[in-house]
């Protein structure tokens, strides 16, 4: 039982890590909070699929190989947040953050009515990697493989992600850049390498959260964006803003929250989980209103 | 002989406020100068402006013959200009050892830049002591200090530093110069130095420009100017 709910909080707050990665790595180099996240997320959902009106998608994409299929998906949403960043943010680069933050909801907007122009409204049943439903016996649980593999593949982005971070060339860069972009262009870092290579990480991990959320739902919505970029932004701002660490760990800690909830509640209030998730929430920020792991030189200065 | 660095009819406005009005020099190779005058005298806007972190409104700014006007600052790093920046502006969650070689990036020569940062270590043993630290846990001289190390990394062959001295007890300021001069000698370069006392300039010796309300009042050796009194008309000087 309590085995059971480990997997449970590790899956989901996995996702919710990776997600809330994505926005936080952004901010990290620009202070820029990318509200059209949620959205590169359902793009690449979408791009698994075949247009069409019918309740049960045709995959496109997502008929490749596996092997095949990972990369070229993250791929795509490395790909989309640079065309992104290049169209929109950009040129906007030297605007006010609030310009930023506007830019990025507009773009959101517009990347979810072109997928609802593309592919209609109607939610669609996608199977991908079905046969990963099956249980595995653990202990006294009974845990769904595809739970194991997210939890695994997780640990391995989190632990890449780390070591480049710590030990690559860009990692220095972006680390730097996020304490103080200006002194680091003076020192000859170059803004659109940093900034670029932030939003292809981001736009490659919103694709990671986009084949889990895929192969554990099923389902292909265009709302689902929405969805998972308001708890992404909400484990951001409880981490701490810009805080890459504070971020995952927050991601970590609602994914915990969320599943005790959903066990502890009673039955006939577990409608109301995400209510008392998100109460739970306003208790943080009351007592830490700069997060819970906020960086000591969190002062933007560009 | 051409100039290292030219600075011709620079100007830098803020919205409506001047900064810099029309400022000319030239900086030979090799030269030290320092830059002095009250606050407000536009000296940071005009290291800014050289460096490409502040734009200039017009002028141009050339070194060893090419323009940097318009050029980003990372393009100005490129090219063999390095800052030391007013405060420091050290990566405090780095180490000691990362903030060093944040600027090696444009370099390719792995070698030079070992030996770089031997002789960054050999100059301040400090930074050696503490290179897996981070960097923000160093003391205000020793963070000076890491600054200008981290400035040379780039192996630049001009180098602007905004007052070294601000904040430190002045037996750190001694200690500062000294290494500072010391570099400077050891690899050629060229220093524009912005320092507010004129007495510490010219016991550090060199070339310097006061400035006032955004244009030089006065160019000439540091020393001759504690000995008149150009410093005291610059700070307090009737307007005429």
């Amino acid at each position: 039982m309590s085995l059971q709910l480990l997997f449970d909080a590790l899956s989901l707050g996995g996702i919710y890590a990776i997600a809330a990665l994505g926005i936080a790595l952004i901010f990290g180099v620009m202070q820029l909070v990318n509200f059209a996240h949620g959205q590169f997320i359902a793009c690449a959902v979408f791009a698994l699929i075949l247009p069409s009106s019918q309740a049960v998608a045709e995959l496109g994409l997502g008929r490749l190989p596996t092997p095949l299929l990972i990369p070229v998906i993250l791929g795509f949403g490395a790909a989309l947040a640079l065309l992104a960043e290049a169209a929109v943010f950009r040129p906007l680069r030297n605007a006010a953050p609030v310009a930023l933050m506007v830019a990025s909801f507009a773009l959101g907007v517009a990347l979810q009515n072109l997928l609802l122009v593309i592919y209609g409204s109607r939610p669609k049943a996608v199977s991908l990697w079905a046969g990963l439903g099956h249980p595995v016996q653990i202990g006294g649980a009974q845990v769904p493989l595809l739970q194991l593999l997210v939890i695994g593949a997780v640990a391995l982005i989190l632990a890449g992600l780390a070591l480049m971070l710590k030990h690559s060339r860009i990692g220095l860069e972006m680390r730097a850049a996020a304490q103080d972009f200006g002194m680091a262009r003076l020192l000859g870092v170059r803004a659109n390498r940093v900034i670029s290579g932030a939003f292809a990480l981001s736009g490659a991990l919103a694709a990671v959260v986009a084949l889990v959320m895929v192969a554990q739902t099923g389902v292909a919505d265009v709302r689902m964006g929405g969805q998972i970029m308001l708890i992404a932004f909400i484990a951001t701002v409880l981490g701490g803003m810009g805080s890459l660490a504070g971020a995952v760990a927050a991601g970590f800690a609602i994914g915990a929250a969320s599943a005790l909830l959903q066990m502890a509640l009673p039955a006939e209030a577990r409608p109301f989980r995400d209510a008392f998730l998100y109460g739970l929430v306003i208790l943080v920020l009351l007592f830490r209103p700069q997060g819970l792991f906020a960086p000591a030189g969190a002062k933007p200065r560009v | 002989m051409m100039a290292k660095l030219g600075i011709h009819d620079l100007a830098v406005r803020y919205g409506k406020l001047t900064a810099i009005a029309d400022l000319s020099f030239t900086v030979a190779e090799g030269e030290r100068l320092f830059i002095s005058g009250p606050n407000g005298a536009g000296k940071s806007s005009l290291l800014g402006a050289i460096s490409g972190a502040v734009r200039a409104d017009h002028g141009r700014i050339e070194m060893d013959g090419d323009i940097l006007t318009g050029l980003g600052p990372e393009r100005i790093a490129r090219r063999g200009l390095s800052m030391v920046p007013e405060g420091r502006r050290i990566f405090g969650a780095l180490s000691v050892r990362e903030n060093l070689l944040v600027g090696t990036g444009m370099r390719r020569d792995r070698a030079a830049i070992a030996d770089d940062l031997e002789t960054a270590f050999t100059a301040f043993p400090i930074l050696r002591d503490r290179a897996n630290a981070p960097a923000g846990a160093l003391s205000g001289g020793q963070q000076q200090m890491l600054a200008i190390a981290r400035a040379l990394m780039t192996n630049p062959k001009v180098m602007l530093v905004d007052e070294p001295s601000l904040g430190l007890a002045p037996r750190i300021v001694d200690e500062v110069y000294d290494r500072l001069c010391a570099l400077q000698a050891l690899r050629g370069l060229t220093l524009v130095i912005v320092e507010q006392s004129s007495t510490r300039a010219a016991r550090v010796g060199g070339r310097m420009i006061l400035m006032r309300g955004g244009r030089i009042v006065a160019d000439g050796d540091a020393a001759t100017f504690a000995a008149t009194d150009l410093m005291s008309e610059a700070y307090f000087g009737d307007a005429a």
